[in-house]
């Protein structure tokens, strides 16, 4: 039994070579097939082709909906890129090439000193597909092993006749499966678009490399998979190698473009920086690609034997202790809504200060850049003279709507409390309905004009730096915060539907997304005001290229108040949801 | 206190002020599915009130309308002399309610959720916690998220048992404790009880409510169908009597209260009303009995007699 065990555990790889090589061939290959079939049909991977078939099938939405829409996203940047440019937009933007922020965000520019369309795309909008193509692999086989296991499904499927490592085997060859035809479904995308690339080796290499990171961020979860016991942690581990590949190959690419800087090699410790290293278009090669599938074998190796260590069901890493008593935060309604949404407000917190500061830190660049600029992107901007004020302006219109998806994601959380039935027991102590919502609900206000604060201050800092003028600091900071009663006004919209009609609250999806699509494209499509003024973003002014209207702020303020107040009346009348 | 007067079923025309909970005709509906259907509870202070009906009679349903997080349609309710609905936060601050199915924040302890409600409520005795943790041997500092369903249900039992609290609704408390958790719980109970509190509580098992309960409510398509004592409710149902005899007793058939009469060898197989065994000992006494026994009615017999209805 050891004996088949040893030679088991390489199985597959000694089928096809090694020993095969031997005189007696034939006869070899049989009897390692004979051991390869009995570990398909009782090992540890028995059941492996129904499960993948089972997978397909639960998948049959999710699979083409990521593949068709991370390519649909390519084909949509490759035909922007190439109408929107003409060949002096082009050349304009190669003052980016030698931008370290530039580097910092997008790569280490390969061939943008002599920019063409396509190698602009792979230079600027390659990095983001590979994070699409990380996060659909991270979330696939965070769905297929660890979420199964969480919910106990797992046991039913092990109970059967299935191997130990089947269910991790099968997501990983459907998530490599989801990542080959991405890279087609890319491939087409790209090579048939407007941007017309010469080369389809190129295109491939291109789009390859996009699967190859898809490919490595499904090996890193299967192992996090096998660290924590619930899927949302695994997730988020998987996700934190993500942004820690993010910023290594940033500060390397950083030192690249500088020229002549020390930390280069970072970008050779990132999956993402392999892929960018293949240089499609300009250095055109496949070795770099080598890295990505040594860690792939790698951390496949190492999800199987952790798997092997441990139960089902289990982690490797034990769930910490926690405290034993409340803290006194814990003591009111208000605590336990601010507790409940603390974790998301930090996360948000540090998004908006750190983007805040990567997009202010483009004033300067925007500045020098604006004389080449095509004339309709810098009539948005408040045109040549104000164009930094303008840019800061719109930042702060921008950051706004992002903050409006927090808000709106946050006062969807009510009523997820709600339908989770953690509402209910809250309700039954001596904490009044109206009093419920208004906890919630004052945390999220205060929560979006915090997040403003935090993206205001960010944006004033960096633009500072940038420009070296720190009067911009106030202004830009007071430009922001003064966008938040448009979302307060958004979330009084969303705390009444909670109070009459929870089950409608996606309707400040629409309010939102109409807002939003009327405030940033609504002068480009040079509609009438009377539409414009339907969204709730175009009211208040963009400061500091607009005035600031203190009519416009109180009225959404009040707005925002009837409506939380009126949301707390229709609460007090409706049933809860229960069980 | 007023001594119980569980054994005693309250007269239907007089709402007692003092009563712990009093339904009158309370209906709830979901569109055209009628939940309660003019059920009519009534439940003395002090007392333990078993309350029992099959899956879906509507035994949640009551316990929400007297939490006033549901709306009844119609009829009075009143808890501990108050309306639920328009007086909810002040008489939450007076009872403790632990539902069949805890959900707990996964991010938070247990120990967090223990201080959480009991603090919601009004404030918790800190020595009483820690002792009651004890007891139901609970780790108060894991995640919600990794507890299981039986140590869910140890959080919400003792947040609401270390509250100082007139009422407890208890929603099928216990589903999912292990035996000697049972044991632990039905202690804590008594001294509840002894502490002058009362106690609603829903349950499956019998043996629970045949152990606490001073009175019990059988709870049908939502309408209460009985109340009573246990023994008041025994006497309403029939005994199982099995009798060695040879020759026929042709009288028996006649006698009121005999009901499923057969013969089995030399065995009569019967059962009897409870109320009218006197009469049928009496009838059986003239004839040679070799061998008699009699079987009270379980409280399961009780309630299948109720919960069987619809077929019969």
């Amino acid at each position: 039994m050891n004996l088949l065990a040893a030679y088991t555990d390489d199985g597959d790889r000694t089928v096809h070579g090694g020993p095969g090589n031997s005189p007696q061939t034939g006869h070899h290959h049989g009897a390692h097939e004979r051991v390869r079939r009995g570990r398909l049909g009782e090992g540890n991977l028995a059941g492996l082709g129904h499960l993948l078939r089972f997978m397909l099938r639960r998948d049959r939405l999710w699979l083409p909906i990521w593949v068709i829409a991370l390519s649909a996203l390519t084909a949509y940047f490759a035909n922007a890129i190439a109408v929107v440019m003409d060949s002096d937009s082009l050349q304009a933007m190669t003052a980016f090439s030698k931008n370290p922020v530039m580097a910092l965000i997008t790569g280490p520019g390969y061939g943008l000193d002599q920019v063409t369309i396509p190698r602009f795309i792979v230079g600027m909008y390659g990095v983001f597909l590979m994070i699409g193509a990380a996060l659909m692999s991270i979330l696939t086989v965070s769905r297929h092993t660890r979420a199964e296991e969480q919910t106990g499904r797992a046991e039913l499927v092990r109970a059967g006749v299935t191997g130990r490592h089947t269910q991790l085997i099968a997501a990983l060859a459907l998530t490599v499966f989801m990542n080959l035809l991405l890279s087609a479904g890319m491939a087409a995308a790209f090579g048939f678009s407007q941007a017309e690339p010469d080369s389809w080796s190129a295109t491939v290499l291109f789009t390859v490399g996009i699967g190859a990171v898809g490919c490595v961020f499904a090996a890193v979860t299967a192992v996090t998979v096998q660290l924590s016991a619930f899927a949302r942690a695994a997730s988020s581990m998987a996700g934190a190698v993500l942004a820690l590949s993010f910023v290594l190959r940033g500060i390397g690419d950083m030192s690249h473009v500088s020229g002549g800087g020390s930390l280069d090699w970072l970008s050779w410790l990132s999956p993402l920086g392999w892929s960018q290293q293949t240089a499609s278009f300009t250095l055109d090669r496949w070795w770099p690609l080598l890295y990505s599938v040594g860690l792939f074998a790698v951390l496949v190796v190492v999800a199987v034997v952790l798997q092997s260590r441990r139960d089902l069901g289990a982690g490797i890493v034990a769930e910490r202790l926690g405290r034993s008593q409340a803290g006194p935060l814990l003591s009111t309604s208000f605590g336990l809504a601010l507790r409940l949404q603390a974790s998301s407000l930090i996360w948000w917190s540090m998004s908006m200060l750190v983007m805040g500061v990567v997009f202010g830190s483009f004033t300067g660049p925007m500045d020098e850049g604006a004389a080449g600029m095509p004339p309709e992107i810098l009539s948005i901007m408040g045109g040549r003279s104000g164009v930094v004020d303008g840019y800061l302006g719109y930042m702060a219109l921008y950051f706004a709507i992002i903050v409006a998806a927090y808000a709106v994601i946050a006062a969807g959380g009510l009523r997820s409390e709600e339908s989770s039935f953690h509402t209910e027991p809250v309700l039954a102590t001596a904490v009044s309905r109206a009093g419920w919502l208004a906890s919630w609900a004052v945390v999220t206000l205060f929560g979006a004009g915090w997040l403003m604060a935090m993206a205001g201050l960010g944006e004033g800092v960096g633009a500072a730096m940038s420009m070296d003028d720190w009067s911009l600091l106030w202004p830009t900071l007071l430009g922001h915060l003064a966008q938040a009663p448009s979302i307060w006004a958004l979330l009084g919209f969303a705390y009444l539907l909670y109070g009459f009609a929870p089950r409608l609250m996606s309707l400040s999806w629409i309010v939102f997304g109409a807002s939003a699509v009327l405030a940033l494209f609504g002068g480009l499509m040079q509609l009438d005001d009377a539409i414009l003024d339907l969204s709730l973003f175009t009211h208040i002014g963009q400061y500091p290229a607009q005035d600031l209207s203190a009519e416009a702020v109180l009225w959404l303020v009040g707005i925002a108040v009837v409506l939380v107040g009126a949301g707390m009346v229709g609460f007090r009348r409706r049933d809860l949801v229960t069980a | 206190m007023s001594t119980l007067t569980g054994a005693r079923r309250t007269d239907g025309s007089r709402a007692s002020a003092s009563a712990a909970i009093s339904m009158r005709e309370v209906v709830k509906s979901y569109g055209r599915v009628r939940a309660l259907d003019g059920l009519d509870l009534e439940v003395a202070r002090g007392e333990v009130h078993g309350f029992l009906g099959p899956n879906g009679a509507g035994k949640s349903t009551t316990i929400r309308i007297l939490l006033g997080i549901l709306r009844h349609n119609s009829g009075t309710v009143r808890l501990l002399g108050e309306d639920p609905w328009s007086k909810a936060v002040p008489l939450h601050r007076r009872l403790a309610y632990v539902p069949g199915d805890v959900e707990l924040w996964p991010g938070l302890t247990g120990g967090e959720a223990i201080d959480l409600f009991a603090r919601l409520r009004g404030g918790v005795d800190r020595r009483r916690r820690d002792e009651l943790i004890e007891r139901f041997d609970l780790d108060p500092r894991k995640k919600g998220r990794t507890y299981s369903k039986g140590n869910r249900q140890k959080v919400a039992l003792i947040s609401a048992l270390a509250s100082d609290v007139e009422l407890l609704l208890l929603d099928e408390p216990t589903a999912g404790l292990d035996p000697l958790m049972e044991a632990v719980f039905q202690d804590c109970i008594r001294e509840a009880k002894d502490a002058g509190r009362t106690v609603l509580l829903s349950s499956h098992i019998l043996a629970q409510v045949e152990a606490l309960a001073d009175r019990v409510s059988i709870i049908r398509s939502g309408r209460i169908v009985e109340t009573g004592t246990l023994s008041e409710l025994r006497h309403l149902s029939r005994t199982t009597i099995t009798v060695g005899l040879e020759h026929d007793v042709p009288a028996l058939s006649e006698t009121t209260g005999v009901h499923d009469l057969v013969r089995e060898g030399s065995r009569l197989h019967f059962s009897a009303d409870t109320a009218q065994l006197p009469r049928i000992m009496r009838a059986l006494g003239e004839h040679d009995v070799e061998s008699l026994t009699a079987t009270p009615p379980t409280l399961e017999q009780l309630l299948l007699r109720h919960y069987g209805k619809e077929e019969s």
